[in-house]
């Protein structure tokens, strides 16, 4: 696929004008800030441990240095005593943007249902800046968030990772660097969509031969790319985006996000994964991962589940509320998601049920060990947990201070940073973000 | 299997095994009976043979009664939600598993749902299993400005449908006025028309035109108009509250107004009115022209004005959610004691179900909770309803047990490669 890069690059340098950024790149940008030094919080670092009583110092929007009583002079000192210090929460399935508030049809561009097959798509040419739930989704200590396409369609196209910061472009909202996903998906909404239209899918089966005939038609597309030398006199190939996408997840920069409920399913995804040698990243809403949560681990998927939604279609029936507990426990990886505008406001909260629905049953959780799922697992299964995820040294100061602790359902964010700039202030009006459309007809950006 | 601690067995199977009229005392509880302004602390509840007999700092315990020591505990009265298709709706996508929702246009405010409410659907025991022990099940909204009439139900016990028809349902909402052909202003006349026409309703005289309800159907809005059910009505927006307010009092209507989204707008108008509001403290969504105002403290600015607040998760397979409403409600400024009552004696008073208090001569229905139950931390200890302790198992606790430790596959019986 070397080619195809080539042959891009070619087209670039005779077309671009006035800027040599390459089109749809992040044009995201750390907002200049002065060093400062938490005190005194007690800290999920996102690891998994808890450490109390943590000094954390930023410095150009960057954890410097994390431990207690740490030697900093000269640099604003934030008193955290009494509140606690996470880094700023990850929810690896959002379609805040492409499904706005308000939502009605001319706001609906989460789905391009129009074939099986819509692997051309990106869902960042459909997220809309000014959807008041990302302000919403700050308050409640949302720092990147993966916005991805629907499930209507075997294969729906390219997800976007974004920051959650305010701005009149998304490409103004991209997590630099962040690779792009691949949305796919399993079971009853693709066979349901196109059986109801007497075309393919209509069942299961159906749904399989589908992947695997657009898998067969990635290959020969790479092969030609392959094949192709730009150095000879013989013309390129001509691009497909579909298939760009394809052979994206092929060459592995581009990572697989696959809605899928059923155990059975999973599996069989990971059958169709070997066939054409790709890796899936995560399986998403995975209500039933806790029956085959050793295969998830064997294999090194992950799995991004609600903590309590159940029964709303069959396939979902056999949801439980100790699934994330289970995964987890069985060492795989485990995430809580939203998939919710709502719930993407209360990750903290949904970790907190699925760690006490374990306890309930006897299982030993710690509170730290469950912030893993709405960090640093979920900033692996997006391919940016070496920027984010953690406060660990040397990562973006992606933070959030609250005020008891976060896994309680009376806590409430107070500071949200994102690489250090204070984007939220629960105390102060103008550190919250209010868009176009709430002006004088919203109840501002406040949760 | 060395992760799961034996408290599982200990503490779950002590509390949660027995199926009979209890005769129990549990001590040293913070006992929220809901009828005192106060909870009391380190009380005695008593149990005998199903009943409440007693409770307080001092009450003797009879010889031969179970005592449970609930140092540390919280006793409540079983959760009450106000909005469900509980027992109608079991898988919401596939349609023979549903029944909230009427096809025939002109059944409107007939359709009566008690005769569908399944009691063996397993939501009923997936939330009584989390505290929720009662709710009201409605009809779902369909094309009439009306869905239909609601029941009470409860969920543990040899009787389900405890009090049919307690209220009518509908909505005054932006669905509601695209059935009519697009205004709002057309739900408010056509709900105006509707209640005209019921002041002369005869039943033996009534031959129902093309486009009347039919005679089932101005029963039901007959027992309304006589003041015998409440009317809840689906509104959002402040303006069309209002207007409601404006109908309530014009046809002396009892009236609840659901989902209230911009409420706070016009809470002095429904205090006034002494119109009850089921709320989703959650919803704070700007996610419709309805619901422009939502706000998350929407029930804490209307618990200020004075006006009786109820909490609805409006998710029948996750009713259990009510109490985290509720404590997010505290979070957003309501006392706790009211977001508590708004989860159990307010929601009980409104449709005047027998539920949702601790008091004695009545049948016990209540939940020992290990700690806070306004918190996402705690779980239920133990259920009791009308005397009984609820068993703890669930289908979901059995998916559990089926599958929580993989490698043994004991109760799987069946392996995976």
């Amino acid at each position: 696929m070397r080619g195809i890069a080539f042959f891009i690059a070619v087209l670039l340098s005779t077309t671009s004008y006035a800027t040599t950024r390459p089109p749809y790149e992040s044009t995201y940008e750390p907002r200049p800030t002065t060093a400062f030094v938490i005190r005194n919080a007690s800290v999920y670092d996102g690891t998994g441990r808890f450490l109390p009583n943590t000094d954390v110092a930023v410095v150009n929007g960057r954890i410097t240095a994390v431990g207690t009583n740490i030697n900093v002079s000269g640099v604003r000192e934030i008193d955290a005593q009494g509140q606690w210090l996470t880094p700023g929460i990850i929810d690896v399935h959002s379609h805040l943007g492409v499904y706005p508030s308000p939502s009605v049809d001319s706001t609906s561009d989460g789905n391009e249902a129009t074939a099986p097959n819509t692997a051309q798509v990106w869902a960042e040419h459909s997220v809309w800046p000014q959807d008041p739930q990302f302000g919403l989704a700050l308050a409640g200590g949302v720092t990147s968030l993966q916005i991805l396409p629907g499930s209507a369609n075997l294969f729906g196209g390219r997800s976007v990772t974004l920051k959650n910061v305010p701005s009149r472009t998304v490409v103004g909202m991209k997590f630099p660097n962040a690779p792009h996903g691949l949305k796919m998906a399993c079971g009853e909404n693709p066979k349901r969509v196109y059986g109801n239209r007497k075309s393919a899918p209509s069942t299961r089966m159906g749904n399989v031969a589908g992947y695997r005939a657009e898998w067969i038609k990635a290959l020969e597309y790479k092969a030609k790319w392959d094949a192709y030398d730009p150095a000879s006199d013989e013309p390129a190939p001509s691009r497909d985006l579909k298939l760009e996408t394809l052979v994206g997840v092929l060459e592995g920069d581009i990572l697989v996000h696959n809605h899928c409920y059923r155990a059975d399913e999973m599996a069989t995804m990971i059958e169709i994964a070997r066939e054409f040698g790709y890796r899936i990243t995560a399986f998403h809403h995975a209500v039933e991962s806790y029956k085959i949560a050793d295969l998830l681990a064997e294999e090194g998927i992950c799995s991004a589940m609600w903590t309590d939604w159940w029964g709303f279609k069959l396939e979902a029936f056999d949801g439980i509320k100790q699934n994330v507990a289970l995964v987890d426990q069985a060492n795989a990886c485990a995430i809580v998601h939203s998939d919710s505008a709502r719930d993407i406001q209360h990750l903290n909260q949904e970790a907190a049920k699925a760690m006490t629905a374990g306890r309930r049953m006897g299982m030993q959780i710690n509170a730290a060990e469950a912030w893993r799922w709405i960090t640093l697992n979920a900033a692996a299964a997006l391919g940016i947990a070496d920027e984010t995820g953690s406060i660990e040294v040397g990562k973006a100061a992606d933070l959030v201070l609250w005020n008891r602790d976060p896994m309680s359902v009376y806590s409430r964010a107070q500071q949200v940073f994102i690489d250090g700039y204070l984007y939220y202030d629960r105390q102060d009006p103008s550190r919250q973000p209010v868009t176009d459309f709430a002006l004088e007809q919203l109840s501002g950006g406040s949760e | 299997m060395k992760r799961f601690a034996k408290i599982w067995m200990a503490t779950l199977t002590l509390l949660w095994m027995h199926a009979v009229a209890a005769d129990v005392a549990i001590r040293n509880v913070e006992l929220h009976t809901m009828t005192s302004a106060q909870p009391l602390q380190n009380a005695t509840l008593l149990v005998q043979q199903g009943r409440v007999s007693a409770f307080g700092p001092d009450v003797s315990i009879p010889e031969g009664v179970q005592v449970i020591d609930g140092t540390g505990m919280v006793v409540t009265p079983g959760l009450v939600e106000p909005h469900s298709q509980i027992g109608l709706e079991e898988i919401s996508a596939v349609t023979s598993s549903v029944d909230s929702r009427s096809g025939e246009q002109a059944a409107g405010p007939g359709f009566d749902i008690q005769y569908a409410v399944n009691a063996d659907s397993t939501l009923l025991p997936i939330n009584v299993v989390e505290g929720v022990t009662h709710a009201v099940t409605a009809p779902a909204q369909g094309q009439d400005i009306f869905a239909g009439l609601a029941a009470g139900i409860v969920l543990a016990g040899d009787r389900t449908v405890v009090q049919p028809q307690l209220a009518l349902f509908g909505a005054v909402d932006a669905r509601a006025a695209a059935n009519l052909g697009g205004s709002r202003a057309e739900v408010v006349a056509s709900l105006r028309r509707a209640l005209t026409d019921v002041r002369s309703f005869r039943p033996s005289r009534y031959e129902p035109q093309a486009g009347q309800y039919s005679k089932v159907a101005m029963q039901a809005l007959a027992m309304v108009r006589k003041r015998k059910l409440p009317v809840v009505l689906h509104v959002d927006r402040a303006n069309e509250i209002l207007q409601v307010l404006r109908i309530a009092k014009d046809f002396d209507l009892p009236i609840i107004i659901r989902g209230a989204a911009e409420g706070w707008k016009v809470a002095t108008q429904l205090a006034a009115a002494n119109v009850p509001v089921i709320v989703d403290p959650m919803n704070n969504l700007p996610d419709g022209f309805d619901r422009l105002g939502a706000r998350a403290d929407n029930p804490v600015l209307l618990h200020e004005a004075g006006v009786k607040v109820a909490f609805s998760v409006s998710d029948s397979h996750n009713a259990r959610q009510l109490r985290q409403l509720a404590g997010n409600a505290v979070a957003s400024g309501m006392p706790w004691s009211a977001a508590l009552r708004a989860i159990t004696l307010a929601p009980a008073e409104m449709f005047g179900l027998n539920a949702g208090r601790i008091e004695v001569g009545q049948a016990a229905t209540l939940v020992l909770w290990q700690d806070d139950p306004l918190d996402v931390t705690s779980w239920p200890q133990a259920v009791m309803v009308d005397g009984q302790w609820v068993e703890a198992n669930s289908r979901q606790t059995r998916l559990f047990q089926r599958y929580r430790d993989l490698a043994a596959g004991k109760e799987a019986g069946f392996t995976y490669r």
